[in-house]
């Protein structure tokens, strides 16, 4: 059992592009160590091209790392073991248009390895959850940006897992449905599910997490707990500018 | 256990995805056309007009499954890379081994419907001229389903390493046509010399050979089809699959 959800020790990321003169090589993330404490809420935080998203991907098995060694739950993230206790909420998740809410949760809870009475319960359980049962009867197509993006925290939530990963939960949502989400993380958390999630929004993670990490360039450049920008007199966003510039 | 419920999922999620599209609605509609023409073409050929509409049919209802698979299979995955779907899929205990038979699985699956289907539509067409299902019929669908078993698979190794759509498409294209002169290519690996004689019975050895499976064109000869095509339709299709997997277990999403 592991005291940390997820560890990063050493770990880099380069991408490589393949042309017609050679290949070109993009270093991601560099020299990358941290944990994140199971039942914790941690932001990250960073400018366009910092490497947030490709931690997200890092940890949940989607790239590997070119050096260093990632840890999710002690197992390596692209472990049955360490992806079983793990929902992935990607930026802009897409949902085949023609489908009904529970029609697209119970092929993904199905991946999972629900069936029967166990997937039935776990859809109505993770509509109810993300408020989308009065919306069951709809078409994905009839669904606005903030019905999407709640679909897809109900696909990360389907099989109760003990780290929530979120790119960008809350990007592009409007005030009510920003509101909502945040009511849901915060519940999540209070169950003891440690989240996880990359955000612009810097208000938004001051609200909801109680450490966060500032990446800069592809390196982790800070990481702050919720005491030193509530002792801040700018707050967390004066660290983060003063961290980026 | 886990990886074989995966493999179901997605088989069956490829499967009614593909019959929920409107194009595969679009491609019914086509066959039905063509199928249609096949009649006035076999008006026209006058005291061959049976076997003109059962060929012209049979080989209208595999080009039309054909178009259907490989536009599918080649572009599957990277619409699914594209849309980020396939971030939801290998975020969860889903094998990348899963994953890809479901797909392929789904895809013979609608193959073969629409086969199915495009059968009775043409043997529908050949009741209302007149005539009887042509001998060999069903052995010719099989034959068929097991051109585009192998092709469908190859096309989806081909998506791992190409560049796009058009591209895996184009070099399926070409492994379909090379793969119906496999005799001829064979004829012209006996005749050659030195090193071009090694390279093209290199070539021949990983060149599907569709004329195994052509048992439409078997009219009058003995109508079966030999345990050697199966084998060699299974070989094929197993082989393009695990070069497939070898490639998608490396690949980053």
């Amino acid at each position: 059992m592991s005291a940390h959800a997820v560890s990063f020790s050493g770990v880099e990321k380069t991408y490589k592009r393949p042309g017609f003169v050679g290949a070109s090589y993009t270093t991601a993330v560099k020299d990358l160590s941290f944990e994140l404490p199971a039942g914790e809420v941690t932001g990250l935080l960073g400018l366009n091209g910092a490497g947030k998203t490709t931690i997200m991907k890092l940890l949940t098995g989607l790239i590997f790392p070119t050096a260093g060694r990632v840890r999710v739950f002690g197992h390596p993230p692209t472990d049955g073991a360490a992806k079983a206790r793990v929902g992935f909420l990607p930026e802009l998740p897409y949902f085949p248009p023609q489908l009904r809410p529970a029609e697209a949760l119970g092929y993904y809870g199905r991946l999972s390895g629900l069936s029967g009475p166990e997937l039935d319960g776990a859809v109505r359980q993770a509509m109810d959850r993300t408020g989308l049962e009065p919306h069951a009867g709809k078409r994905v197509s009839e669904f606005s940006k903030g019905m999407m993006q709640r679909l897809g925290l109900a696909q990360a939530l389907l099989h109760g897992p003990e780290l929530l990963v979120l790119d960008e939960p809350v990007s592009g949502l409007d005030p009510l449905a920003i509101h909502d989400i945040r009511g849901l993380l915060a519940g999540l958390n209070a169950e003891g599910k440690a989240v996880f999630l990359s955000s612009h929004s810097i208000s938004e993670v001051e609200k909801l997490c109680s450490r966060v990490l500032i990446m800069v360039k592809g390196r982790l450049a800070a990481v702050v707990k919720r005491q030193q920008w509530e002792a801040s007199p700018g707050g967390l966003e004066k660290i983060f500018v003063e961290a980026v510039r | 256990m886990r990886g074989f419920t995966a493999l179901r999922a997605v088989a069956a999620n490829t499967f009614f995805e593909s019959v929920r599209n409107r194009f595969f609605l679009l491609f019914a509609v086509f066959a039905f056309t063509a199928i249609y023409a096949s009649v006035l073409a076999g008006v026209m050929a006058v005291d061959q007009e049976g076997r003109v509409l059962a060929d012209f049919g049979l080989a209208l209802i595999e080009l039309t499954a054909l178009g259907y698979t490989l536009f599918s299979a080649s572009s599957v995955l990277l619409r699914e890379a594209e849309t980020k779907t396939i971030y939801l899929v290998f975020s969860r205990p889903v094998p990348r081994w899963a994953y890809l038979g479901g797909k392929l699985a789904g895809s013979l699956l609608t193959a073969a419907l629409m086969l199915a289907v495009m059968g009775l539509m043409h043997l529908a067409l050949l009741a209302m001229r007149g005539f009887g299902a042509p001998p060999c019929y069903a052995l010719a669908l099989i034959g068929s389903f097991l051109k585009l078993a192998v092709i469908t698979s190859a096309a989806l190794f081909i998506s791992l390493f190409s560049t796009s759509a058009v591209s895996t498409l184009v070099i399926s294209g070409i492994l379909w046509t090379a793969g119906h002169f496999a005799s001829e290519a064979r004829f012209m690996a006996e005749k050659a010399e030195g090193a071009s004689a090694f390279l093209l019975k290199a070539v021949i050895w990983l060149l599907p050979n569709f004329q195994l499976f052509n048992l439409r064109d078997a009219a009058g000869q003995a109508c079966a089809l030999p345990p050697a095509a199966l084998a060699a339709a299974a070989a094929w299709t197993l082989g393009a699959f695990l070069g497939a997997l070898w490639l998608l277990a490396r690949k980053e999403f």
